[in-house]
């Protein structure tokens, strides 16, 4: 990518004997939402970090608008950044706070109040402005953070779980919110998060990072509809994990026994037959329907009969526990009011012939 | 209130006196000791102050002489005046001093940083005057500094020999532990992680301290400079150890009228006057403190 806001050039980063950072190459373009999703320990946040300027990195290059920036301390690299615990300075007004990044780099004052009026109307933020921090609530917080991190216009904004510490429903209106502003400022994001939803939700690209790595870099729907490792399909969206034997492989279509059963999965790459497989399926990928339905329905389908344990109602959808054999259970979604199940009902779970993701175990 | 309101009447339950009782008891005795011990002798010197002592003896006839003759007298505004400057400059040597001492042990002191806090207070184990002797024994003619220089054929340093100088250095000494405490206890509640967000937003490592790490910790600061200030400018032995004659202070006149010359009531006014200094001094470093900016009220977000 030529117009790469970002670019890292095989940065890594070790603390003692741990390999925080293992040799990341990444570019980022103008306009992008980009996550960073990762289990804590991933070394999601140290990336950040090394981005940010705040930990120097060991090995490799960062390159912010083409400038190389990779000894530059973070007050040279005119970068924003919003933090989980908002950070907000106590002693500062919500004003103050919003207008420091633009008093430090010497911006007049007309110019200020000008910036000041048009964050504080981005942000719905009117009426606030001569609140101190903790007379805010935790939305608030962290939309003066935003502000903050916005207002000088920076090359990127670093965002480190800036909503772990809100609530579920301020959460996922955050989301919406927070994607509008990169959209509207189109102004590279760049979006730390454990949380999956939230990584679906707002960005463009997610990286799946995992001890320091990459484990895959590609558009969400990519890595949600074909996730390239068991990593990454059980990290993101709900899947059932079922492992068994590779019994055969034809082309893109292998056989693999579990419990008993035979199960079209797709091909897991070159292995031979006799391997440990696991295949990944997600819980709305899988079909239900009650034991004896319709034999045409299922033709050609996997199915796995079993009996239908219980069912967690989640509103849109619904989850279906079925137990398969003795403390197995697998999960499918549905829409509640297409079905009319009850619990303890013998049931068939189905879906089509080499669906899901299947990786070595 | 419409009739069908339900009216609670607040009422004085057993459990109301249980905590007012309990209450009493444990705030009864330190609050009696202070009444005793603090307000009563505060209060007998401004009574002495407006009475009249002769051949060593107190006469309560109510008079003004005592404030007449120590506002007149220029002897008694030269020893406030040099009392006020000494305690001015220690205090500000020793803010100096402290900030960067009281940072780095609360910032990179790790396991060990109150065991460094209470190492700085090592020299308390021994005592005002001991201290004191043992400084003399540095800057005196004949002492550790000087004879030393001697000895190598170098002309002793004048100006550590009984001059303000050496009082001052004695004071900040003796005094530098308590501003170096009060700091070190507002940084340690400090959060280094505002100055990352400072730097990311563009300050430098001194703006981030100006704007950031200095108005946070302000409180702090002032407890320190009060905690320095007041006994500075009371102070009385250091000056007539190590001061000479030049540093004769208004501490040290003040201990004289309730000493050699027995002059009780003149004591008492200068302890009066010494005491609304200090007062006006908490009162203008207080003033500086504004509770909303200093950032103690806010919950400071971990």
């Amino acid at each position: 990518m030529p117009n790469a806001i970002l670019k890292l050039e095989s940065v890594g980063k070790r603390f003692g004997p741990i390999t925080a950072v293992d040799g990341i190459d990444l570019a980022i373009e103008r306009g992008e939402f980009f996550t960073l999703l990762g289990p804590s320990g991933s070394g999601k946040t140290t990336l950040l970090r090394i981005i940010a300027g705040l930990e120097p990195p060991d090995s490799g290059r960062v390159l912010i608008a083409g400038r190389d920036v990779t000894e530059l301390p973070p007050y040279g690299r005119n970068i924003g950044m919003v933090f989980q615990n908002f950070l907000l300075f106590p002693h500062k007004t919500v004003a103050e706070n919003i207008v420091f990044p633009l008093r430090m780099q010497r911006v007049d004052k007309p110019k200020r109040d000008e910036r000041l009026a048009w964050i504080i109307r981005l942000m719905h933020l009117d009426g606030l402005e001569g609140r101190y921090p903790n007379e805010l609530s935790g939305g608030q917080q962290q939309r003066v953070a935003l502000a903050r991190g916005l207002i000088a216009q920076p090359e990127l904004l670093l965002l480190d779980e800036p909503l772990a510490n809100l609530d579920r429903e301020l959460r996922s209106e955050m989301e919406v919110e927070i994607r509008r502003y990169q959209k509207e400022l189109r102004i590279p994001f760049i979006y730390v998060t454990h949380n999956q939803e939230e990584a679906l939700t707002m960005s463009d690209r997610i990286a799946v990072m995992r001890n320091g790595k990459f484990e895959q870099v590609g558009a969400k729907v990519e890595i949600y509809t074909n996730p390239a490792s068991a990593f990454v399909a059980s990290f993101v969206g709900h899947a059932n994990r079922l492992e068994g034997k590779l019994v055969e492989l034809k082309g893109d279509v292998g056989r693999m026994e579990w419990l008993g059963r035979s199960i079209l999965v797709p091909s897991p790459g070159p292995l031979s037959s006799g391997a440990r497989v696991q295949l990944s399926i997600k819980y709305e990928d899988l079909e239900i329907a009650p034991a004896g339905a319709n034999g045409t329905l299922l033709q050609g389908r996997n199915q796995l009969p079993g009996r239908l344990r219980d069912i967690i109602f989640k509103g849109q959808t619904a989850n279906y526990i079925v137990t398969i054999a003795d403390g197995v259970e697998i999960i499918a979604s549905a829409t509640p009011r297409a079905l009319s199940l009850k619990p303890e009902e013998a049931v068939v779970v189905h879906w089509p012939a080499a669906g899901g993701a299947c990786f070595p175990a | 209130m419409s009739a069908g309101t339900l009216q609670i009447a607040t009422r004085r339950t057993k459990l109301h006196r249980l905590f007012a009782f309990r209450f009493a008891l444990l705030a009864g005795p330190g609050a009696l000791f202070i009444l005793v011990a603090l307000l009563l002798p505060l209060l007998s010197i401004v009574v002495f102050s407006f009475w009249r002592t002769e051949s060593y003896e107190l006469y309560a006839d109510w008079n003004l002489d005592n404030y007449r003759v120590m506002l007149g007298e220029p002897a008694y505004r030269v020893f406030f005046l040099r009392s006020a400057a000494m305690a001015l400059a220690v205090t500000l040597v020793c803010l100096v001093i402290a900030w960067p001492v009281a940072y780095f042990i609360a910032k990179h002191g790790g396991r060990y940083r109150l065991l460094l806090v209470l190492l700085l207070a090592a020299p308390f184990f021994t005592g005002v005057i001991l201290r004191i002797a043992a400084l003399q024994g540095l800057f005196g003619p004949i002492g550790l500094i000087n004879m030393t220089l001697t000895e190598i054929g170098i002309p002793p340093i004048q100006v550590l020999m009984y001059t303000p100088l050496a009082a001052g250095i004695g004071l900040v000494y003796l005094y530098v532990p308590f501003m170096v405490t009060a700091i070190y206890l507002s940084v340690i509640n400090f959060n280094f992680e505002l100055l990352e967000v400072a730097k990311i937003n563009g300050a430098r490592p001194w703006r981030a301290f100006i704007e950031i790490t200095w108005p946070l910790n302000w409180i702090g600061t002032a407890i320190g400079l009060v905690v320095v200030f007041i006994p500075c400018l009371a102070s009385a032995v250091t000056q007539r150890f190590l001061g000479g004659t030049q540093s004769a202070s208004f501490g040290m006149s003040l201990a004289q009228q309730f000493g050699e010359t027995g002059t009780w009531a003149l004591g008492s006014a200068m302890g009066v006057a010494l005491f609304f200094s200090s007062l006006v001094a908490i009162i203008l470093i207080g003033r500086s403190i504004n509770l909303k900016r200093s950032g103690f009220t806010g919950v400071i977000n971990r």
